[in-house]
């Protein structure tokens, strides 16, 4: 007996053959997806996203909550085959590279978490980044990027560009005059970070897009500084935008993962490469994904309460030279802040008194946030730019992008800020920027 | 992958070419740099698919052969023509043989062409100076009729931009700009 039975996307069919007729004739249009049946959660704030949408309590046994799919590979039947001949094989499960019910799930999560018609996760923030970028460029491409990017995209566009024939021009991220001159005629893609790293700098989305738009390029949006409840970068403009999951969105510290979110036609697009680069999310983290990401609305909420909390303590301080946080009236970007965030975060830069050593001398001194790279997670992290970040960089080169001795960038967690306060207070009691000074 | 051309994608640009029309403009464009003698340099330049921009970084060069006062470094005009028109045909016949389901084993397209130089040269005589006709065997193999290929065929002659632009009259609207160097 032939098997039949769809497994995937029942709503996903091929377009009907032509018969006589020409291209015209074809009748499959592209719609968002791919969902796993019985989805649909109509139109929700960002909380009741993030708690219900994606999440598929299991048909047969009525155990509430996504399974945990845990299968390389599905039962092949007649429409999974048609699916691979018609070239809709994105819409049913075959091979687990290519899809499974747990990515599925969370990808729909997240897709509606970002407003978009269609999301995929991978294996990490590296693996969306690369597959996304190599989807919109073609032979010869250049890209203009963020001279602020994050190390590992940079090491994508200094280091496998120039192999692949390509080329990007690096420019400040907030000098439009500067990006508009870099495009060229083979110019294709416009990347930047909603945030920068570790000056927080505020970029102005919609700023970018209007270029991009002007001059017919694609805008692509890292937003892992700046999750969805945050900010939606699609709204702001955004073409595609791209996280690494592994910090807010995850939010537990505890996994590894990507996601590229954005309209259908785009994010089809990347699928090939999410299949020809490899870099697909294990089911098991798909499900922590899932789970972490119920409860992003609150945990941002928590991490803008700590954080602003924190940064209104820090800036008062006598040791404390300088502090960068979003909703601080003395960030630099604080106007395109109002417009752009809905939500704080939980990152504060700041610059102790005394230099990287009186920095050094601080975050050994802290008892709470744990000295170690990342961010976003429920537990505070902090690390020097000096030593891991820009460690690559001469001090002269880090002053030159306003990362200036005694940087110290902090993720706040969602601990209770007056313990954070109290922690923070006996570690900078700790230090004496003064003998630091002699000794230099 | 029927083909190795998705149909689900094909449907869908078309889909979305009938509601954002937009969608369907494509501008195209080479240069052309003289090299020495007859052969020259063609690069591609970047296209519009749409409202968007892609890179090319083709380059390829024409040249005639020494017969014709040329070093035979390239293909010549007359079989880029042929090639152009040969290829876009290809394109029209293998899309719709996949949007009507059919599986193609191989598709050969033969091309022939006479040119009395007589016309270039300005020799007086009833020549043309272009080609008169251009003569073409498509050889398939495929799980479809004779009947079907030769519907198909009709077909993808009538929607090729390349086969139309060869068959109905076209603007060339070219100006020249110049600089005076001394000789």
């Amino acid at each position: 007996m032939t098997d039949t039975k769809i497994r995937g996307d029942a709503s996903s069919q091929g377009p009907h053959l032509t018969t006589g007729g020409w291209l015209n004739d074809l009748d499959r249009k592209r719609a968002a997806g791919p969902f796993l049946p019985g989805h649909g959660l109509a139109a929700a704030g960002p909380s009741t996203t993030a708690v219900h949408a994606g999440t598929h309590d299991d048909a047969r046994t009525g155990a509430v909550g996504t399974p945990i799919y845990q299968a390389s590979t599905f039962l092949l039947g007649a429409d999974q085959y048609g699916s691979i001949e018609q070239g809709f094989a994105r819409d049913r499960f075959i091979y687990s590279r290519y899809g499974n019910p747990s990515q599925w799930a969370v990808q729909e999560k997240l897709a509606a978490l970002e407003g978009a018609d269609s999301a995929i996760v991978f294996s990490s923030g590296m693996a969306a980044i690369t597959a996304t970028v190599m989807a919109l460029v073609d032979k010869g491409a250049h890209v203009v990027a963020s001279a602020d990017l994050y190390g590992g995209t940079y090491n994508l566009f200094n280091q496998e560009f120039p192999t692949f024939g390509m080329s990007a021009t690096l420019v400040d991220p907030q000098d439009f005059a500067a990006i508009e001159a870099a495009i060229r005629p083979e110019t294709q893609l416009m990347y930047f970070e909603a945030i920068t790293n570790p000056l927080l700098k505020i970029i102005d989305i919609p700023r970018l897009a209007e270029i991009a738009r002007r001059h017919g390029l694609r805008l692509v949006i890292d937003g892992t500084f700046a999750p969805p409840v945050a900010m939606r970068a699609l709204e702001q403009g955004a073409d595609v935008v791209v996280h690494s999951a592994s910090k807010y969105l995850n939010g537990h510290s505890d996994l590894i993962a990507g996601v590229a979110a954005g309209p259908r036609k785009l994010i089809d697009m990347i699928w090939p490469r999410l299949l020809n680069y490899g870099g697909s999310l294990d089911p098991h983290a798909c499900f922590l994904l899932e789970r972490g990401l119920k409860t992003l609305a609150i945990r941002m909420r928590a991490h803008e309460e700590n954080a602003h909390a924190l940064a209104r303590y820090l800036e008062s301080h006598p040791k404390v030279a300088r502090v960068f946080y979003p909703l601080l009236d003395s960030h630099p970007d604080r106007a395109v802040a109002r417009r752009l965030l809905k939500n704080g975060t939980g990152n504060v830069t700041f610059f102790v008194q005394g230099g990287d050593q009186a920095a050094l001398a601080l975050v050994n001194a802290l008892r709470i946030p744990k000295q170690a790279t990342s961010l976003g997670g429920v537990e505070s992290l902090v690390s020097l730019p000096f030593n891991t970040s820009q460690a690559s960089y001469t001090a002269r080169q880090r002053a030159a992008i306003g990362i200036h001795p005694g940087c110290v960038r902090l993720s706040v967690g969602i601990e209770d800020a007056a313990d954070l306060i109290a922690d923070f207070e006996q570690a900078l009691a700790q230090i004496h920027p003064a003998k630091e000074a002699i000794h230099a | 992958m029927r083909n190795s051309l998705p149909t689900a994608a094909l449907s869908e640009f078309v889909n979305e070419v009938a509601s954002a029309p937009q969608e369907a403009l494509m501008d195209y464009g080479v240069v052309m740099d003289w090299e020495s003698g007859t052969r020259s340099r063609a690069e591609a330049k970047p296209m519009r698919v749409g409202p968007h921009r892609v890179s090319r970084s083709f380059t390829w060069k024409v040249d005639e052969p020494r017969q014709l006062m040329g070093n035979n470094h390239g293909p010549n005009p007359q079989e880029l023509l042929l090639s152009g028109l040969g290829a876009c045909m290809m394109v029209a016949f293998v899309a719709g043989a996949t949007a009507e389901g059919i599986q193609l084993e191989s598709v050969r397209i033969d091309m022939d062409a006479t040119l009395d130089l007589r016309g270039f040269m300005g020799i007086g005589s009833n020549a043309p100076v272009g080609f008169p006709e251009i003569r073409y065997t498509i050889h398939v193999a495929a799980d479809a009729t004779p009947e079907q290929l030769a519907c198909l065929h009709a077909k993808a002659v009538a929607h090729s931009p390349n086969a139309q632009t060869i068959l109905n009259p076209v603007a060339l609207r070219g100006e020249i700009v110049s600089t005076r160097s001394d000789a």
